[in-house]
């Protein structure tokens, strides 16, 4: 991958791993540049990585996507409450959007999240249905 | 507080590939001035709401463009951004120029030509009202992030989309009616419930269009208005701004009822009144979902219930309360910039008594205008009155 500095500047640093922002309290933020923390105001924070395990808390179908994404529609995207608690906003791909819903088991996975000027490739994290996850009590597996 | 509403004026909110934004913006401008009875000369201080000109037509320093076409120079010019709240913004910054005493006629003027790109580059635009390079990077769009407020919504209070669809329902009835409107169309909720997915839950009939448009009001001190009792004598009585989450992600339903809530109380304090005292209001609502949290949010119905009054008639312009008898963003459109000051027109019309015939509530004294922008991050509440003798 490669990241031209204008780029760069307009993006931020790429997001290859998943990682929260936990302030001096212990209370976690979104992986975006947090200044202080939205809970109690400490300055204080540092990335915690992520197990990359959580479950769909909310989500939309995108029918009319920004040009990034354009093609990809419908898709979905929605907020991902991970398992350390932490909520994430992240496109949940390789799933129709009829066979997820809130309360969906998902994981985080690598994958190509924009192409910018000169070919470059940006990659992130999106999520994907976590097949492996234990069924919640009373459905069928 | 008091200050005068000497003149408004505004254009047509449509797509308007003949005009330009300065084209449009002197339309709405000259029309302020006139109803002022006002020369350009007169203008002291002029601010101009525009968010996405840099983008939508390659032009900056909006506010100066605007003051030389419009022949306000030499007055000051400023150009204001604050998302989708930017014309509120604006106002607000006229009525604390007026209470300032620095002057003593100002102009307020929004403008937004959104139709000269493509709805996926305007779409991208509109996104950079967020944080683009971190939440919407991830493929959220404005209506996709209201989408998922719309979801929380309907499922703390139980609602359907067939409950929520009302609200589109009264916009259109009123948006019909609204020779300056975009979309002058009437539905029912089965043609809202049939209109084309964009966002689920939402529908395309409870998104408002791209739209090119400008509004202006001259504003003036208390005392100018007040010695020309020929004049409607219509008084803007409280602004109140409240900045709320930046964030789609970290923003709970709390989050959203209060960044109306807390300045609309301010604002109720300042003018003096309560909010059962309202006539008329225009309420923000790019997206259908943003009615009825305004509704809540400036104290008109508790949590749960604002979507009501579009269904049993209470919000409808022989109601309780008349909300967005102009049919709302959802019809007139949402040209960003301009949103806010056409909101201040449209109440300033209702209490003047000069809304059109089917659009006019009988006997409008008070009224609100509440606007908002970026996911939870702008709150803007203005209180307006008409103070006869």
């Amino acid at each position: 991958m490669t990241v031209s500095a204008i780029e760069f500047s307009r993006l931020g640093p790429p997001k290859l791993r998943l990682y929260a922002m936990r302030c001096a309290n212990g209370h976690l933020s979104p992986w975006w540049e947090h200044h202080h923390c939205y809970q109690c105001g400490s300055d204080t924070l540092t990335e915690q990585e992520l197990a990359g395990t959580g479950e769909l808390s909310n989500y939309t179908v995108v029918y009319y996507p920004p040009r990034d994404f354009l093609g990809q529609e419908p898709y979905v995207v929605g907020h991902i409450t991970m398992d350390e608690g932490v909520l994430m906003p992240a496109p949940v791909v390789g799933v129709a959007p009829e066979d997820v819903t809130v309360g969906t088991r998902v994981k985080a996975t690598l994958r190509r999240m924009k192409l910018g000027h000169e070919g470059d490739i940006y990659y992130s994290q999106k999520f994907v249905v976590d097949k492996d996850a234990a069924a919640p009590e009373g459905q069928p597996s | 507080m008091r200050v005068g509403v000497l003149g408004i004026g505004k254009t047509p909110h449509k797509i308007q590939h003949g005009k330009s934004l300065r084209g449009l913006a002197v339309e709405s401008g000259r029309a302020a001035i006139s109803d002022a009875g006002l020369d350009p000369a007169d203008i002291q201080a002029l601010y101009v709401g525009n968010v996405g000109s840099v983008g939508f037509n390659y032009e900056n320093s909006t506010g100066l463009m605007i003051a030389h076409h419009l022949g306000v120079v030499p007055a000051g010019s400023v150009r204001v951004e604050a998302a989708c709240g930017t014309g509120a913004w604006a106002l607000h910054l006229g009525c604390v120029a007026i209470l300032s005493g620095l002057y003593d006629t100002v102009m307020v003027l929004g403008a937004e030509k959104m139709n000269d790109l493509a709805t996926v580059e305007g779409t991208s635009i509109i996104a950079q009202a967020a944080d683009s390079k971190e939440e919407y990077f991830s493929g959220l769009t404005f209506p996709s992030g209201v989408a998922l407020t719309a979801r929380k919504y309907m499922q703390t209070y139980g609602l359907t989309e067939e409950d929520l669809a009302h609200t589109s329902v009264k916009n259109h009835h009123y948006g019909a009616r609204n020779p300056y409107a975009h979309l002058r169309f009437e539905c029912t909720v089965e043609e809202v419930m049939r209109s084309a997915k964009v966002a689920d839950p939402l529908k395309l009939y409870e998104v408002c269009p791209m739209t090119d448009a400008s509004s202006a009001l001259v504003l003036c001190r208390e005392e100018i208005l007040r010695d020309q009792p020929d004049k409607p004598q219509v008084y803007v009585t409280a602004t109140q701004m409240a900045t709320g989450t930046w964030y789609a992600a970290t923003d709970t339903l709390d989050d959203a009822h209060a960044l109306f809530a807390a300045p609309a109380e301010r604002a109720y304090t300042m003018a003096g009144i309560a909010a059962d005292d309202v006539d008329v209001a225009e309420i923000y609502n790019s997206f259908a979902i943003q009615e009825p949290l305004g509704i809540e949010g400036l104290g008109f119905a508790e949590k749960g219930k604002g979507w009501q009054g579009a269904a049993d008639g209470s919000t409808w312009i022989d109601g309780e309360v008349g909300i967005n008898l102009s049919g709302g963003l959802l019809c007139k459109g949402h040209p960003l910039g301009a949103t806010g000051t056409t909101q201040a027109v449209d109440v300033v019309e209702q209490l003047r008594g000069t809304a059109p015939p089917d659009m006019q509530r009988r006997d409008a004294a008070i009224g609100v205008s509440a606007c908002r922008g970026g996911p939870g991050a702008v709150g803007a509440i203005h209180v307006y009155q008409r103070l006869e003798g």
